[in-house]
């Protein structure tokens, strides 16, 4: 391998690492990396030297921050949506991209592409300096700047952080829900993959003084996304496996194509394709294999250790004449309800009669009237959410980073000790819902009582005073109901104020301190 | 000279709605973004004329055996084609409600087998551009192949015809679509597919079915769009693309929509072309779609 052939390869895997973050991490499938490249590389070939005569690092930065700009104009519209529809806008963006350049043959020199002088020069007047850009620098700075975004990856993979981008890549609505502001960290990565393509374009187009739209095109595209497939999930390796492989392909498919005595470039579609197939089939084959998984459950120990007691019967949360119609049809009329510190408040009625409603208007997800929250207020799905490739306790304390704040210490220590600072949160979460023997296990080998009080965990790790649980008990037997009562009984004792939205009326009566019935969007009776 | 514009975007838009109709079809109902519908239309039709003409160029008009040939096994091979694509791609990611389990999965699968159709299809077919006759000989309609237009200008018959019959197809497709046992079948499955399944309907066919359906608009838009131009095995994506910008305009399942949308950009290529160069032919509608899926990704209906 050629001084220039490794550069190439680690301006590449610049790229690679970038998609990473964005595939692998958020679960973004952006199939459109090498549109981003083409602005960082298209943008510096014509602004800079050879152009329009920019400074080269001003004419690559103003390249970069507008690739990033596209990014971030991507994940606007995609950032609301599934991953489909990202999928499909990136997509879009690749083929708009590669036919802009054919289609203005005077600007980007269609097939041809643009060549500059090489190797460059780096320029500065002002202190005299005249550097040159040979290879062999390039691959210092290349390799340096791999270093650092792997490097970053690999400490972003071990902190919390990747805890909610793991939460907003497997269960959006729930990471929403706990708190964490799901479009925006999409954003955010796009913003960060679509920056580091266009490093790396522009590095690769600095380098060779040429770029060509075929060095961008939307099969690339699709080769990178493959590359990253391979490389599995949230691995700081991966993006370096993944290219390894890319490097081959080329060889790869030379070799097929004289051998069938076809085309060079069509054998390499046809290689991508029945690449991406398969990997799509195995769905991380390296990663999933490699990745450790949870462990298997323990027993469960006896509930409840005794509570601090708080300050009994504070109104957390007051709200009043909530009144809220889907198409006509009154789901909430009139609806008042108080909850305080210190007492499980059950919610009943029939199917239909606005309890879920209700429960949304509390949390402010729909607003139906005046609510007024003197604490934070957490609510439980009424299915069990759990979040793939994470244990039981990294569930819990996905809810336990949400309200932890202060991001400037955050991104000055150490990945694992801003994890160790969750750990006591964490703790208490496991021990106030009497599921210490569950932590580091696989949560989908947990029955499904310890699965439904994971998510309480959750909530509870988040600091929330108010807990809105939605139908706890739903598919619980006898003996998880009584375990299920202790842990409620423990919450109220400890200060919180619980509403608890349930049918099983043993135990409602059990546990509750107060009971409304809703009807017909109307509270019937409370007690 | 605008009227011209206009009835070439109007007939060209017609196509499109064929091709938009089928995405609409499977994006309303089994929920699947179909990315290889585009690449289906292209292969569709080179295994057609691979089967009755070969692989060198045939300019002269067909007579009439070779002519049905050649519309039957376009149709034939796009109803196989897309069939296929949902054997590989789609019905593995069914789960057992019926319910497509990996929707990143089924997007990139799709883009994955677009790619292997035209990296496979430019193997069979080397060339840039490969010309294709048209089997339906609609230029001879009028003796000189055109129709006088008011205001002195005139117009290809052809282009006339392939608007009535695409729009013919359309709403005889829609008509069977909705109307049909299967059209009730489809409409289950995209209501609720456990409940299609409770009630005796096999949701894996009625998946496959919908699909071999698009298959066949697909063959139907290509033996449309085709003839009187050169046909490359790359044009699909575009294709394919510019037809899902129409469906969203339209409002996503709507077949309707789908049509009324692929006119819209049907007029905005035609337009766009005739303002600003050949270059806006592709990138007016990827603009379109790019700026659709930005501010209203639901589709402009939704």
């Amino acid at each position: 391998m050629s001084t220039i052939e490794l550069a190439q390869a680690l301006w590449l895997l610049l790229s690679a690492t970038g998609l990473a973050l964005a595939v692998s991490y958020a679960g973004l499938p952006v199939l459109g990396q090498g549109a981003f490249m083409a602005i960082g590389g298209f943008g510096t070939a014509l602004l800079g030297p050879g152009g329009q005569g920019w400074p080269l690092l001003i004419a690559c930065a103003a390249s970069v921050l507008l690739a990033a700009s596209a990014g971030y104009l991507v994940a606007l519209g995609g950032s609301r949506l599934e991953g489909a529809h990202l999928a499909l806008a990136t997509w879009a963006l690749a083929w708009l991209v590669d036919r802009a350049l054919h289609g203005w043959p005077a600007i980007t020199g269609a097939a041809e592409g643009l060549s500059r002088p090489a190797p460059a020069h780096l320029v500065t007047k002002t202190l005299g300096l005249d550097l040159v850009l040979t290879p062999l620098a390039h691959v210092v700075v290349a390799a340096l700047l791999c270093l650092l975004a792997l490097s970053a990856l690999a400490r972003f993979g071990r902190g919390p952080g990747a805890l909610d981008l793991a939460a907003v890549r497997e269960a959006p609505v729930l990471a929403a829900s706990l708190g964490i502001p799901v479009a925006a960290r999409r954003r955010l990565v796009l913003t960060v993959t679509a920056a580091l393509g266009a490093l790396s374009g522009a590095g690769s187009t600095i380098l060779l003084g040429l770029v060509t739209p075929s060095d961008v095109s939307p099969l690339v595209s699709l080769e990178l996304f493959v590359a990253v497939l391979l490389g599995g999930t949230a691995k700081w390796w991966g993006p370096v496996v993944g290219v390894a492989v890319l490097l081959a392909l080329p060889e790869l498919a030379g070799g097929l194509a004289r051998l069938a005595d076809v085309d060079v470039e069509r054998s390499r579609g046809v290689l991508v394709a029945v690449l991406l197939l398969g990997v799509l089939a195995a769905r991380d084959p390296l990663g999933r294999r490699l990745s450790r998984a949870g462990k298997a459950p323990g027993e469960p120990g006896p509930v409840g250790s005794p509570h601090e007691p708080g300050t009994k019967g504070a109104v957390l949360l007051r709200a009043t004449d909530l009144r809220m119609a889907y198409q006509g049809v009154v789901a909430l009329d009139g609806v008042g309800l108080e909850l305080r510190a210190g007492e499980v408040h059950a919610l009943v009625g029939p199917n239909g009669s606005g309890k879920s409603t209700l429960l949304k208007a509390l949390v402010g997800e729909i607003d139906a009237g005046q609510v007024a929250a003197h604490a934070r207020v957490v609510m439980t799905p009424q299915q069990s959410v759990l979040m793939r490739e994470l244990t039981a306790d990294q569930q819990v304390a996905v809810g336990a980073r949400t309200h932890s704040g202060k991001p400037i210490r955050h991104l000055l220590a150490t990945p694992r000790s801003r994890v160790d600072e969750l750990t006591p949160v964490v703790s208490a979460a496991l021990e106030a819902t009497g599921l210490e023997h569950v932590r580091g296990a696989d949560p989908s080998l947990l029955t499904v009582g310890d699965q439904r009080l994971l998510q309480i965990a959750r909530a509870v790790a988040t600091g929330a005073q108010v807990l809105l649980l939605d139908e706890p008990a739903a598919g619980m037997s006898v003996t998880e109901r009584a375990r299920l009562r202790v842990v409620l009984r423990g919450l109220a004792d400890g200060g919180k104020a619980v509403l608890l939205v349930e049918h099983d009326q043993a135990l409602v009566a059990a546990v509750a301190d107060r009971v409304t019935r809703l009807d017909n969007g109307r509270v019937e009776d409370s007690e | 000279m605008l009227l011209q514009v206009l009835l070439a975007g109007l007939s060209a838009g017609a196509v499109l709605g064929l091709v938009a109709m089928g995405f609409s079809l499977v994006a309303g109902t089994v929920r699947v973004f179909h990315l290889a519908h585009g690449d289906v239309v292209v292969a569709a039709l080179f295994a057609g004329a691979l089967g009755v003409l070969g692989r060198t160029p045939v300019t002269t008009p067909l007579e009439t055996a070779p002519a049905l040939a050649l519309v039957g096994l376009t149709l034939l091979a796009g109803a196989a084609l897309a069939g296929a694509v949902a054997f590989v791609v789609v019905l593995p990611r069914l789960g057992g409600t019926g319910r497509a389990t990996d929707p990143v999965g089924l997007v990139a699968g799709a883009v994955a087998a677009g790619l292997l159709l035209r990296a496979a299809l430019g193997l069979a077919f080397p060339q840039q551009g490969y010309a294709v006759p048209d089997p339906l000989r609609l230029s001879s309609l009028t003796s000189s192949g055109l129709v006088d237009l008011p205001g002195g200008t005139t117009i290809p018959v052809r282009t006339l015809g392939v608007l009535a019959l695409a729009t013919a197809i359309a709403l005889i497709a829609e008509r069977l679509l909705v109307r049909s046992r299967f059209g009730s079948s489809l409409r289950a499955v995209a209501d609720d597919p456990v409940a299609a399944t409770l009630s005796g309907i096999d949701v894996r066919r009625v998946v496959l079915l919908a699909f071999v359906a698009t298959g066949v608009l697909a063959g139907c838009a290509g033996l449309l769009d085709a003839p009187g131009r050169t046909v490359s095995v790359d044009d699909g994506v575009v294709l394919g693309l510019a037809g899902v910008a129409a469906a969203l305009l339209g409002g996503l399942g709507s077949l309707r929509g789908a049509v009324v949308g692929g006119l819209a950009v049907g007029v905005l290529q035609s337009l766009a072309v005739h303002a600003g160069g050949a270059a806006l032919q592709d990138i007016a509608p990827l603009t379109l779609l790019v700026v659709l899926l930005a501010l209203r990704p639901a589709g402009l209906r939704a």
